[in-house]
């Protein structure tokens, strides 16, 4: 192992663009890193050792913990000292969540997704050319989605995306900003459980306050809040991200959007390959704690390391995926592990997959001449925020 | 072939309930849950699609003439 640690996350030469580093990245099964706090930590590199990692009941999420590495030198990011953010009472509180979410009661959602999407395509065409497809589509769609599952009033989507912004922040806010963001957030929270507990309506906030409120020690006060705003935090921006992001690649790929108009049956797996890509940030925010010395790739990580599984050098690794660097969305099968696995399995992954396919296949299809209106080499990511979402997707058609 | 689920890993993705209905369940808490742990032929492929794609690598598919001895040294 190569002694001297690297400056992690890795940048990127252009926005759409994987980090240099990931080319040699995974010649070492563990290398250590230096995180945006300062402090090290190690990455792990390869396919396999990460599913191992991630799934090893001696690797714990909780990261508040004297001597572990921290991601961010101003934010706690997804750090709650009241909350155990491992199984087994996680896993107790995430099933209760995890019920708006399986695939089954996603795949319900199909046709008002489908609905949502041409709304907003409607939207762009009476407007006419051209379009930001963040503001135009992306986070107007996985903002209207999240909202009515949860029961959020979408018109509050102006105050609590500045919560978000201060959320998801590597080294865009200061202490005291986050600090002042997530105390308008709780108490905005707080308001918005009061007004449910005494009018119910059909949303999962409504029904974690009746899971809640039958006493029988499922969820206390306190994870019901916690849980409400998390799932408001984390449930658009990533997926909006992927969207623009995705919609960015396919259009700098002519000959990859030609095949997706031919047939609109690959969009599913062509969907699955620009998760592959890894278009969003970094794995930063994958952080882990070693509790007990365990093997990885043939070395013992000890008892006490801080260590990141790099789901970008996963996803390109030679041994699980042919030809890795090549976007192709006729790939039979993308292997990648952008939604992580095992216990913290992200818990949108089916409803982040059911936009981004309907949202991809509508554009193509009814948008034929969509085309970016800047060069690849000028679009921007936002630097400094958890997901370095691309700031702008200037489109015409 | 033989299906066994280990709750503890589940995730609750739902993928496997998805793949092949006849064969997974969800309980009341979304913990996957077999509906025929001996699923006959036509479902073989799927049921083997849905323990590789499980993100909880909650469920192990034991083939005839494989014993579970020999698969649980692997």
């Amino acid at each position: 192992m190569t002694e001297t640690p690297c400056p992690y996350p890795f940048r990127r030469a252009a926005a759409l663009d994987p980090p240099e580093e990931l080319r040699t990245l995974r010649d070492e099964p563990v290398v250590p890193a230096t995180l945006p706090s300062g402090d090290v930590a190690w990455l792990v590199t390869r396919y396999e050792d990460i599913r191992t990692l991630l799934c090893h009941p001696h690797v714990s999420r909780n990261i508040m913990r004297p001597g572990a590495a921290r991601m961010s030198k101003n934010n706690m990011m997804f750090q709650d000292s009241k909350m155990d953010p491992d199984p087994p009472a996680h896993t107790r509180l995430r099933r209760l969540v995890m019920k708006a979410f399986t695939a089954t009661r996603v795949e319900n959602l199909r046709p008002h997704v489908q609905k949502v999407a041409d709304e907003l395509v409607d939207g762009m065409i009476a407007a006419g050319p051209p379009a930001d497809l963040n503001t135009a589509l992306s986070f107007p769609m996985t903002i209207r989605i999240i909202c009515e599952l949860l029961g959020v009033p979408v018109e509050d989507r102006d105050r609590f995306r500045g919560w978000t912004d201060a959320f998801l922040s590597v080294s865009k806010f200061g202490r005291e900003e986050i600090g002042r963001a997530m105390g308008e957030l709780n108490g905005y929270m707080a308001d918005l459980i009061k007004e449910k507990r005494e009018r119910p309506r059909d949303d999962l906030i409504s029904a974690l306050i009746g899971v809640r409120d039958t006493e029988d020690g499922r969820l206390s006060e306190y994870e019901l809040h916690w849980w409400s705003r998390l799932l408001l935090l984390v449930g658009y921006e990533t997926t909006a991200a992927q969207l623009s992001a995705s919609v960015a690649v396919l259009l700098t790929h002519p000959d990859q959007a030609k095949k997706l108009r031919e047939d609109p049956g690959l969009v599913p797996q062509a969907v699955e390959e620009l998760l592959r890509l890894k278009l969003l940030g970094s794995s930063l925010s994958m952080l882990r704690y070693v509790t007990e010395d365990i093997e990885i790739g043939g070395r013992t990580i000890p008892k006490g390391t801080s260590v990141i599984p790099v789901i970008e050098s996963a996803n390109v690794d030679a041994s699980v995926i042919d030809r890795p660097d090549e976007f192709d969305v006729g790939r039979g099968e993308a292997h990648h592990l952008t939604f992580s696995v095992g216990p913290h399995f992200c818990v949108g992954a089916a409803l982040a997959r059911l936009q981004l396919q309907m949202a991809i296949e509508t554009l193509l299809r009814r948008l034929p001449e969509l085309r970016l209106t800047v060069s690849p080499a000028e679009l921007r990511r936002n630097e400094g925020a958890l997901m370095e979402g691309l700031l702008e997707v200037p489109v015409a058609w | 072939m033989n299906v066994l689920v280990d709750p503890d890993r589940c995730c609750s993705s739902g993928l496997c309930v998805l793949a092949v209905p006849s064969v997974f369940e969800q309980d009341e808490d979304c913990v996957v849950r077999l509906a025929d742990a001996r699923p006959p032929q036509d479902t073989h492929q799927r049921v083997r699609e849905a323990a590789r794609r499980c993100p909880g690598r909650a469920i192990t598919v034991l083939e005839d003439g494989v014993s579970r001895h020999t698969l649980m040294e692997e």
